[in-house]
């Protein structure tokens, strides 16, 4: 049974999967526009902190929570969308949220819940069984592997390159998964002000590929 | 050597202060009804009219390790107001412990709050611990600032080790409708452009009110002071403004164009007329 629930884990988190991750950048259009990520290093260093110190570590956190038997999965939902600092940004993780909400429900036949991704991603995968660690990993790799695949097109980047950053995030991602697996909704934070910045910028980019 | 070795802080003991002030309207006019002060806290009130100034001042001189500081200002149905700090709040090196700030706003049915604290300075190994928690009635709108600066950049300080904790939580209704829980300690002061990539100071701006967006064009006009990066956006019933600088004057004189429009051009407290605080 876990590697069935495992295979449905991998599937929601597919870039086939139609949750639209592809169509959003987090920001960073903006700062490949800006000559901000220029390299693999860069990108590295660009997905590393928004991980650690942004949207990866928030979005562990509120997906540890929502897996949680009994979780309050409107409350969640609440401090979902206040803690987003701009329009893309609550944009790009509810939208996501819903479009992954309605998919598994078209495909088990329930009903989902739509709230922003991480909230509606863990009331789903609460029934999978699977160890909140592992299943706030497999979430928080495929953000960075969508980012990668961003940056290897726009940068751009080798494709090697690209995937030779991803795998170098790989034990910060694995112990943020760890990390957030034990923590409550109250450990939220965020020290990712210009992460932030650019998002917001985005919103007035003239040339815009991504969503956000 | 470096700057906090060399340089005495002016107060090294723990201390305590707490100023509680409440506003009502009262015949067409705003009354005083209760004021609190307490050890280090003061709440000053220079003009009760028809739209009162609050300034609240720490007479300790700045925040080090143990203390605690608390603010609170309640407006009652239909009171506008606006509140500030008399100076630019310091945060001390904390040779142990963590200073402890909380701000307490709310505000009534129809009333307003404009909350234009000056920024906080924070030196080297300051550890300071703050939550603005802003309750608003169901009709109830605001304005909220936060500016920091990492550091006496006059004295050429860099902050290498800081543990701090801002939290600002503003609710409608009970409702949570937005938070910035912002913790900047000492490896993320060593992170890249996604954290402060350079700048040495920030600021934040939430307005909450019914039909913000008209706002945001205006406002995006005037984000462009040379020095700073600046951005608006507005969604949710919020309007959010977040700007980063090297400098504290650019940023302090950003923030004071983007209040003028935001305030349409209402005159701003006296404490925030372009005075060179906290430099």
């Amino acid at each position: 049974m876990t590697a069935d629930a495992l295979m449905t884990l991998v599937q929601w988190l597919s870039p086939a999967f139609p949750t639209g991750g592809f169509a959003y950048s987090h920001g960073m259009e903006q700062v490949i526009a800006d000559g901000g990520i220029r390299s693999a290093a860069d990108l590295e260093a660009w997905l590393a902190d928004v991980l650690r110190f942004g949207a990866g570590r928030q979005d562990a956190i509120l997906l540890a929570a929502s897996l949680q038997p009994g979780a309050d999965h409107a409350a969640l939902a609440t401090l979902s969308r206040a803690v987003q600092p701009s329009a893309e940004r609550l944009r790009e993780t509810t939208e996501q949220g819903e479009a992954f909400a309605r998919t598994v429900a078209a495909l088990t036949g329930q009903a989902a819940l739509s709230a922003p991704l991480p909230v509606a991603f863990g009331a789903a995968a609460a029934g999978l069984g699977l160890p909140a660690a592992q299943v706030i990993a497999l979430y928080l790799h495929a953000f960075a592997s969508n980012l990668v695949s961003a940056a290897v097109r726009f940068v751009p980047l080798g494709q090697t390159e690209g995937q030779a950053a991803l795998a170098a995030l790989h034990p910060l991602i694995a112990s943020l998964a760890e990390t957030a697996s034990t923590l409550g909704p109250d450990a939220l934070e965020s020290a990712a002000l210009g992460a932030d910045l650019a998002a917001m910028r985005h919103e007035t980019l003239d040339v815009r590929i991504f969503k956000t | 050597m470096t700057a906090h070795t060399t340089i005495p802080t002016p107060q090294m003991q723990r201390s305590r202060g707490e100023a509680a002030v409440r506003l009502r309207q009262d015949g067409g006019r705003v009354r005083l009804v209760d004021l609190r002060q307490q050890d280090s806290a003061k709440a000053i009130l220079p003009r009760v009219g028809a739209v009162p100034e609050v300034v609240f001042l720490n007479t300790s001189g700045g925040l080090t390790g143990g203390d605690r500081l608390s603010y609170s200002l309640h407006l009652g149905d239909g009171v506008r107001a606006i509140a500030t700090t008399q100076t630019a709040e310091r945060a001390y090196r904390a040779a142990s412990g963590t200073a402890r700030v909380e701000v307490a706003l709310g505000v009534g049915a129809g009333g307003w709050l404009d909350w234009l604290p000056q920024e906080t300075i924070l030196f080297d190994a300051a550890s300071l611990d703050r939550t603005t928690r802003i309750d608003l009635a169901p009709d109830a709108g605001c304005l909220a600032l936060e500016a920091v600066v990492l550091g006496r950049h006059a004295m050429g300080e860099t902050v290498h080790h800081l543990a701090f904790r801002d939290r600002r939580e503003i609710r409608r209704n009970g409702a949570l409708l937005h938070l910035e829980p912002l913790v900047l300690e000492t490896a993320a002061l060593a992170a890249g452009q996604a954290v402060l990539g350079g700048a040495r100071c920030f600021a934040s701006l939430v307005m909450l009110a019914p039909g913000l967006g008209d706002a945001l064009a205006p406002l995006r006009r005037v984000l462009d002071e040379p020095g700073v990066q600046a951005a608006a956006s507005a969604y949710d019933g919020r309007l959010v403004l977040r700007a980063m600088a090297q400098d504290g004057w650019p940023l302090r004189r950003q923030i004071a164009r983007a209040l003028s429009v935001l305030r349409r051009g209402a005159v701003l407290p006296r404490v925030w007329q372009y005075q060179e605080n906290g430099r």
